[in-house]
């Protein structure tokens, strides 16, 4: 292979043996009847003679088999020695080279490992049989989940494949000094073994787990495994408490499966007794695994047809949901897919930009090497071994470029993984697994060759049209490459003025964007804060639960370092809460239908003060507020004021499943999404009322707040045993939860900014420089004929401007484009901001003419006697 | 016909390229034809061994200064791999002949030296 295109590389192929047999029978052939003509032997000694004339066939053709055989190795060495010589002996050159090619190589190679493992969710599985199964509608069109009707009709219907469903099972597993929260998927009995995921120990559920009269069984993750149980093989078949409940051990997945996304244990799914006709609560997430020759189409089209059979059972809840099977590679998030499309685009260009700046060094290089090819060509070498040459010195750049690139590589790897939170990186599957691999080598092997192609292949094809004549009748001193070259040169640098507007604007948008998600206010104290999951056993009564909450706040009240601390259904900033639908008494109905619905948190009274939440009308949820008193709400700011626009809202009804609530205040509006996301309605209640159960805690310290985090710990377990904390987090976490994946991307557009902003000014620099350089004669002249440095300026400066002006105009197109991608990124600035547009393309613009003006400079003060001297 | 070795001139090393090398200036040839062509202009002073001449044939195209192709003879129904010279091997042939006449004449003085006048 490799050798078949060197030689075609060299024009002259090697002949088969086939080919060098037939010639020497040929000739062979050709000798017997020259000697027969001749008369001089007898007929019968002919075939003799001729063989004794030639010699031994056998020792000929293998001479000459041998002659071709190493050719091609010879050469390529010989080459490579060449190249190295010339690379060392201009090593500013090669060194420039090698660094801008290992930017863009690296950069490329980043990506490549983020790509890989955003669409390889489960590298140790079946990629290419997997599939996940989502269920739509056009009201909801990035619903994922699918209801249990949905599954039982797909695990039972469905030819094409086997399908299996989870949920999120969060539980707590008891320890010997109380009990902490572990994150957990209940999954259909034949989920391990329908996908084929691996065991480290144990096995799988039985076939029948998931009905209610089986024993209770789990499975763990390797991880928890490992760092909970020590890696202990006794663990297998022992019985741990989770939930309050017993559970017996029976197997341990395999190293680094992470399914569907990081857990700790696995239960089987038990339905509830009308699953099978439970249509309209979707919670269920749904994969499946293709049967033996059943195609992607074909579950597709089977999915559909089971979605059309639903929406015919019960049309209220299904018709307009429809069941969507998308490979496995599509597991994510549409977060993520914008993420990564912004992110590869920027990269694509910033490989471009790197490709173009090292084809621009090696065309002004191959100028002042002109006349040294053309000597060569006049001695005879052929200008495929010329090009050859070339292209051999440009891969060996391009692979130190890439060995770089690799080095590089692995910091921005890291850096992307660390950017993100944890808890970020757990709903990616293959977050925590984005690395450097085999994989990774080979792209960026291929991108440096391809990089070789791309800077070598303009230089190697112009230099091996060297014109000798003109080259030496020059006296080898007007080495300019011809109007042509240059032609390319400004080509090239137009392209990578542009390009840095692009991406230069893109890192600007997001940056702005970001500043603004961080100036936001939040509603509540971020500082000095800490939130948790709060999980208490599920058999527990109404009251017993209001007594473990009060001892709770009076325990944690108690605690040195703790200023505050309230129990919550909801945290601010972690787009996890229930809504309600409510009434205003009087208010006319939607004319659309649409009830109002608000976030309807669940507080104890001193949850506000923990939270930092401002009371800014009235009062706030008090201890008095219990289930003998009145019920009473706080609300928002927003919706006081949509509701009762101009009027206090205190004193007034709000019906919540026809049950009147008064409200007493208003409180400041609380992000409970993210910054980007519009701030909801949101009713207040007190935990003694409304009879749902608080999940979370929000505590507020005047110590280092994650110190604090085991000093709670262990005070909710003192309080009750079975009761757990889980996923403790500053509210500073929770920020950067929310910011971490725009600062990460506004970051990462940053540092190609600089790059492509970098290379673009280099670029122009070092062309105008040059054209300078190969001009002074004749600037040298139009000085000596009264020509003002003024002008030599305007001339020389003129021209970079119109470069610059050129790139900027096709940047600011490209940028637009670019900027409607980003469009989903952006927070209190849009995609067609002029400001931002206007001040990157002036601050381009400014930076490149001023990179110009020390050339031009240099211009307008020739030394008209010396620049002639050398005429 | 067996002759004695005495009778005919061994070929000087790296010669047979430039013979192969002139011989093609008059058009293409195949192999068989070089080695006739070679033995006929010396007026069978010169005998190549066939086997010989097809290293240097492929050595010669490999550094591209002759190339080949199967071609069928002129008058015959038969192929023939035909070589021809490249613009390298004309460059080639220039070179080598210079150094050669160069070298008969340093030669040629030593055996023969013009007796001084």
């Amino acid at each position: 292979m490799l050798r078949q295109w060197f030689t075609r590389l060299t024009g002259t192929h090697a002949p088969s043996d086939d080919d060098i047999a037939r010639e020497l029978r040929d000739h062979l052939e050709l000798d017997a009847e020259a000697l027969a003509n001749s008369g001089r032997v007898k007929p019968s000694d002919v075939p003799a003679t001729a063989r004794r004339r030639f010699g031994n066939v056998g020792n000929v053709s293998e001479s000459v088999r041998d002659i071709w055989r190493w050719t091609w190795f010879e050469q390529l060495a010989q080459d490579a020695r060449h190249g190295f010589r010339a690379l060392v002996r201009s090593p500013a050159y090669s060194v420039a080279v090698a660094i801008t090619l290992a930017l863009g190589i690296g950069a490329g190679a980043s990506m490549f490992s983020l790509s890989d493992a955003i669409h390889r969710p489960f590298p140790e599985l079946q990629q290419d049989k997997l599939v996940w199964i989502v269920q739509r509608s056009p009201t909801c069109p990035t619903c994922d989940q699918a209801s249990p009707a949905a599954l039982a009709a797909l695990r039972t219907r469905a030819r094409t494949f086997a399908a299996v469903g989870t949920a999120v099972w969060r539980t707590t597993l008891r320890t010997a000094d109380g009990s902490e929260i572990v994150n957990g998927f209940t999954v259909s009995a034949n989920a391990f073994a329908a996908l084929g995921i691996p065991f480290a120990l144990g096995h799988g559920f039985a076939p029948d787990a998931d009905q209610s009269a089986a024993p209770k069984a789990t499975v763990l993750s390797y991880k928890f495994w490992h760092d909970r149980f020590a890696a202990s093989r006794g663990v297998v078949d022992s019985v741990i408490t989770l939930g309050g409940s017993p559970y017996t051990v029976i197997g341990v997945l395999a190293k680094d499966v992470v399914f569907p996304t990081a857990a700790d244990v696995y239960a089987p799914i038990v339905p509830a007794t009308n699953a099978a006709t439970d249509y309209g609560s979707r919670y269920l997430e749904l994969f499946g695994h293709l049967t033996q020759g059943a195609s992607l189409a074909s579950a597709v089209a089977e999915a559909r047809t089971i979605s059309a059979q639903l929406g015919r059972e019960s049309p209220k809840t299904d018709s307009a949901w429809t069941l969507v099977v998308r490979p496995i590679t599509q597991y994510h998030t549409d977060d993520t897919v914008i993420i990564e499309r912004i992110a590869g685009v920027a990269v694509l260009l910033v490989f471009l930009a790197s490709c173009m700046s090292a084809a621009n060094l090696a065309l002004s290089r191959m100028a002042s090497r002109r006349n040294e090819l053309a000597l060569r060509a006049a001695l005879g070498v052929r200008r495929w071994r010329l090009a050859r040459h070339l292209l051999t010195e440009a891969l060996m750049v391009s692979l130190v470029a890439g060995a770089l690139g690799l080095l590089l590589a692995r910091w921005g790897v890291t850096a992307m993984r660390d950017a993100m939170p944890a808890d970020f990186a757990a709903y990616v599957p293959g977050w925590a697994r984005i690395g450097l691999d085999a994989r990774t080598f080979a792209f960026t092997l291929v991108a440096a060759v391809m990089a070789m192609l791309v800077f070598a292949a303009i230089p190697a094809f112009r230099a091996t049209r060297v014109n000798l004549t003109t080259v030496l009748s020059d006296g080898g001193r007007a080495s300019t490459g011809g109007a042509h070259g240059t032609r390319t040169r400004a080509t090239l640098v137009v392209l990578e003025v542009s390009i840095a507007i692009v991406v230069s604007t893109g890192a600007t948008l997001l940056t702005r964007s970001v500043r603004n998600m961080m100036a936001g206010d939040p509603g509540v104290r971020l500082d000095h804060a800490l939130v948790m999951h709060l999980s208490v056993p599920r058999e527990m009564s109404d009251t017993a639960r209001w007594d473990f909450y009060r001892r709770l706040d009076d325990n944690l009240r108690a605690t040195p370092g703790i200023r505050a601390a309230g129990v919550t259904s909801t945290t601010p900033l972690s787009n996890n809460f229930w809504g309600t639908s409510f009434d205003i008494p009087g208010r006319a109905a939607d004319p659309g239908g649409q009830r109002l619905s608000a976030i309807d948190q669940h507080v104890t009274p001193d949850y506000a003060r923990a939270a930092g939440m401002r009371i800014i009308d009235g009062r706030g949820i008090a201890a008095t507020d219990d289930a003998r008193a009145q019920r009473v709400t706080v609300v928002n700011q927003m919706l006081a004021e949509s509701m009762w626009p101009g009027l206090s809202a205190i004193g007034r009804t709000v019906t919540i499943e026809s049950v009147p609530w008064t409200v007493v205040g208003v409180a400041a509006n609380v992000h409970h999404g993210g910054f980007d996301e519009p701030v909801r309605y949101t009713i207040y209640r007190s935990v003694y009322q409304a009879a749902e159960r608080a999940g979370d805690l929000a505590v507020w310290t005047d110590r280092d707040p994650a110190a604090m985090a085991d000093v709670v710990r262990r005070t909710v377990a003192r309080t009750d045993p079975s009761a757990a904390v889980g996923g403790i987090k500053t509210m500073l976490d929770m920020e950067a939860r929310h910011v971490s994946a725009f600062r990460m991307m506004a970051v990462m557009l940053a540092v190609l900014a600089v790059v492509t902003m970098t290379i673009a000014v280099v670029g122009l620099y070092g062309l105008i420089s040059y054209g300078v350089a190969q001009r002074t004669r004749e600037i040298g002249v139009r000085i000596a004929l009264g020509a003002r440095p003024r002008d030599i300026l305007a001339r020389v400066g003129g021209g970079a401007l119109r470069l610059t002006a050129l790139g900027v105009a096709l940047g600011v197109l490209g940028a637009a484009a670019f900027a409607r991608l980003l469009g989903a990124m952006l927070y209190g600035v849009t995609a067609t901001d002029p400001r931002t547009f206007f001040g990157v393309a002036a601050g381009l613009l400014a930076v490149a003419l001023a990179a110009a003006l020390v050339p031009a400079w240099r211009a307008s003060h020739v030394d008209p006697t010396v620049a002639l001297r050398n005429w | 016909m067996p002759s004695r070795s005495s009778d005919k001139l061994e070929l000087l090393q790296g010669t047979l390229d430039m013979l192969i090398l002139k011989t093609l200036v008059f058009g293409p040839e195949h192999g068989h034809g070089i080695a006739t062509r070679i033995r006929q202009s010396t007026e069978d002073a010169l005998v190549v061994e066939h086997g010989s001449l097809y290293p240097a044939l492929h050595r010669l195209q490999r550094d591209g200064f002759i190339s080949s192709k199967w071609e069928k003879a002129v008058d015959k129904n038969r192929e023939h791999k035909y070589y021809r010279l490249t613009a390298a091997g004309r460059r080639q042939l220039v070179q080598q002949q210079s150094k050669w006449d160069e070298l008969v004449r340093a030669i040629g003085r030593v055996m023969r030296p013009v007796p001084e006048g």
